[in-house]
């Protein structure tokens, strides 16, 4: 008999404390599953091509989404902050992933540049291209894509040593060089 | 014997040529005994991959390396980064101190074609405490390999470049089964809590003792039928009295108190639902009142097991409010 009653008053407390874990742990889980479902709503509205103001703590999935808006729209000055907040919050798969969207975007407006001539405000977006996917590699050596926009970029502004060395200052005769470092014509040139 | 000492010296730097720097170091004996370097494969290399270096540095006992000598991580040349070293200590073994050194090093150079790049030696220190002693992890050179063809052939793919990471929604299927994990918990807690406590639909479960009576009547009959299987009587006697009183006890959990054969009407008022098998509890009772009582062998006949096991089963429906 007492040895039933101490069978129910432990059935009773172990339901209880299973009541009590699983109520806590569903209400976790369906706050960050709002939470989600927020974020995804957003992720999917940025991709749809609405611009969706984020929030700069938001987490690193939305806020990559929000750069590659910004960089599929040229819009460098405002990503920039977002991948170094990305870069300190998130994973470093998505740290590289931004890394190289904007490096992507930087080369594509270089590249149309180039195409119609205009080297001047080229080179530095080669420049900052190139280290995006240097950071990008930096955080996973296995990213073939950046590999080969890195290799792109590469040919279309050499990296010299005596440049890199040289620091902030570049030589005059560099700018020159620049031109002809880059290999052949471009398609599309008038 | 200085002469002696000088020809071992010269002897020593013939066979290690490696180490003719030590050597030519004052007082420079054999403090390092050796550095062996294990690098990947020398070739097909492209650009931003990482070149994991090994080396394992023995040093003569007393001596150890300087940490402050340690390369850290950084950028080595404009195409080049050491971007992880790390010193393992192995100890030491039998009078000589065992170190592994990694590195590793990642190279942005973009070849036009295959060109052969050199990773620098890496100077070192070690000391005893009073000398100090530079030693070198041998350079290393290894072939990269270009990308992409030096002039494209394929039709406009010259600046085309790689697609971009599309962003992805957040994954919330793990959170999903999370939620249903923990709804399933709540549900399996509730059911138990309802279970122990007697609440909603377990409400009954503690007062339905003619159900356990009827299960108890089929074993008490079944066994006594199979120790009797061979007699021509209905059923052995203590497989009837057990399954009789399982019945009773079952009347008297109902009741709340002892159910004889004088109480029975005030059973069925107080339990309406029994009063479809009115008859055959009386008679029952009366059957049981001569067995128990008056032992009479008769009774035994009165009620033969199928029709016990026929009551006990509308006894256990009246009680679940059926017919």
């Amino acid at each position: 008999m007492r040895l039933g009653i101490r069978r129910g008053r432990l059935i009773f407390f172990a339901s209880a404390v299973l009541l009590a874990v699983s109520l806590c742990a569903g209400v976790i889980f369906s706050a960050r599953l709002i939470l989600d479902r927020a974020a995804n709503a957003d992720i999917t509205a940025l991709a749809a091509g609405r611009d969706v103001p984020v929030a700069p703590d938001s987490r690193p999935e939305l806020l990559f989404a929000r750069l590659t808006f910004l960089t599929t729209r040229d819009r460098f000055d405002e990503a920039q902050p977002l991948v170094n907040r990305i870069a300190t919050t998130g994973t470093s798969r998505i740290a590289a992933a931004a890394f190289y969207d904007l490096a992507n975007g930087r080369l594509r407006v270089a590249i149309s540049h180039l195409e119609s001539n205009d080297i001047d405000p080229a080179v530095p977006l080669v420049r900052l291209a190139k280290e995006g996917y240097r950071r990008a590699l930096a955080l996973d050596p296995g990213f073939w894509d950046a590999k080969y926009n890195l290799d792109v970029a590469m040919r279309l502004v050499r990296d010299f040593p005596q440049i890199e060395t040289s620091g902030e200052e570049i030589p005059p005769e560099a700018a020159k060089r620049l031109w002809t470092d880059l290999p052949g014509v471009p398609r599309g040139l008038p | 014997m200085r002469r002696a000492a000088r020809r071992l010296v010269l002897c020593l730097a013939g066979l290690l040529p490696t180490a003719i720097s030590l050597l030519a170091a004052p007082s420079a004996g054999a403090q390092l005994r050796s550095v062996e370097l294990y690098a990947p494969r020398p070739f097909g290399h492209v650009i931003g991959d990482t070149l994991a270096l090994s080396a394992d540095i023995v040093l003569d006992a007393p001596f150890r390396l300087d940490p402050a000598s340690l390369p850290r991580p950084r950028s080595l040349d404009y195409w080049l980064e050491l971007t992880d070293s790390s010193l393992t200590d192995r100890g030491i073994e039998g009078g000589a101190q065992r170190y592994t050194l990694d590195l590793t090093y990642q190279t942005f150079y973009a070849p036009l074609e295959p060109k052969r790049l050199d990773i620098p030696a890496v100077p070192l220190t070690v000391t005893d405490g009073t000398r100090q002693l530079a030693i070198t992890v041998p350079p290393w050179s290894f072939l990269m390999s270009p990308l992409r063809e030096i002039v494209a052939t394929g039709e406009g793919t010259t600046m085309a470049l790689r697609p971009d990471v599309a962003p992805r929604p957040v994954a919330t299927s793990g959170t999903q089964r999370g939620l249903l994990a923990a709804l399933g918990g709540v549900a399996a807690g509730l059911g138990l809590l309802a279970w122990q406590m007697g609440w909603g639909p377990f409400g009954r479960r503690r007062d339905r003792p003619f159900a356990r009576a009827a299960r108890e009547v089929r074993a008490a009959l079944a066994s006594s039928a199979k120790s009797a299987a061979s007699s021509t009587s209905p059923a052995s006697a203590p497989g009837q009295r057990a399954a009789l009183l399982a019945l009773h006890r079952a009347f008297d959990a109902t009741a709340g108190k002892g159910v004889f054969a004088e109480d029975l009407p005030d059973f069925f008022r107080a339990h309406p639902a029994f009063a479809a098998v009115e008859t055959e509890v009386g008679r029952l009772f009366d059957a049981s009142r001569r067995l128990f009582f008056g032992n009479d062998a008769v009774a035994a006949t009165e009620l033969p097991p199928a029709d016990l096991i026929t009551l006990a089963g509308r006894l256990k429906a009246a009680e679940r409010g059926g017919p």
